[in-house]
């Protein structure tokens, strides 16, 4: 990040210097995060099957996207923003796929993990009662 | 490009509303985890959920509450809040809850080994 860039940032975040420096480590941290979350999410349904986990692994994937890839070009303005003066189809696009993203993820990753975690089964499940079937007696057709 | 479909983009409230419903389940799983398994990884997974819905929730009303003379009004350091305090709750919601899955699966995996 050049001097013009943090005296940008210094300048529009008003009198809170530190907060230059977080927004110099953010995309990192963003990347780590969302890595990490498709790694872990991957590792956590590696055993098991089902919907919970193709959602959870779906959601995790849209999420490590967003994170790691949408987010850092955002914030390093290769992506024009809605609000900026660019090109605005182009900037509507982008914003659509963002949102589409960061929410279609969370929604996903979550019913994958309310899924996994038995959260839509009921608190208590009552044991089904077996009646058991009284053997048939040997006298009982004959007679 | 379809009316409807700018409304829906422009405003994003049912985005909005899909990504709240969403980290809701994921607190609501993240505390019944907890309480299954007794591990640490739900409730820091659960605390990463409820900061991320406040930031969203402050950033879906921030454009109808913060105005200048609220600003005006919680001064100087309550202005540096309102721009430091959403970034600092999305930060460690994210980390929150990779945190809380990444704790969460290593003690699935020692407790199967």
């Amino acid at each position: 990040m050049s001097y013009e860039e943090l005296q940008y940032l210094s300048m529009s975040y008003g009198t809170f210097p530190p907060l230059g420096s977080i927004a110099a480590v953010r995309p990192v941290f963003l990347i780590v995060m969302g890595v990490f979350l498709m790694v872990i999410a991957w590792r956590l349904v590696k055993n098991t099957s089902g919907w919970s986990a193709w959602t959870m692994i779906s959601g995790a994937l849209l999420l490590g996207f967003g994170y790691s890839i949408m987010l850092p070009l955002y914030e390093a303005g290769l992506i024009d923003r809605l609000s900026s003066h660019g090109d605005q189809s182009t900037a509507m696009g982008w914003h659509a796929v963002k949102i589409f993203t960061m929410n279609g993820g969370w929604l996903l990753f979550g019913i994958g993990l309310a899924i996994y975690a038995n959260v839509f089964a009921s608190p208590s499940p009552t044991p089904r009662r077996t009646t058991a079937i009284p053997p048939a007696s040997p006298h009982e057709f004959t007679t | 490009m379809n009316l409807l479909l700018e409304v829906a983009l422009k405003n994003g409230l049912v985005f909005d509303l899909m990504g709240v419903i969403g980290l809701g389940l994921i607190g609501i799983a993240a505390v019944r985890l907890s309480q299954k398994y007794q591990s640490w990884g739900g409730s820091m997974m659960a605390f990463g959920a409820i900061a991320l819905i406040i930031a969203r929730i402050y950033f879906i009303l921030a454009p109808h509450v913060v105005t200048k003379e609220f600003l005006a009004a919680i001064g100087p350091v309550g202005t540096s809040l309102t721009i430091a305090l959403p970034s600092l709750l999305l930060a460690f919601g994210l980390a929150g809850i990779v945190w809380g899955l990444w704790g969460h699966e290593r003690w699935l995996n020692e407790e199967t080994r």
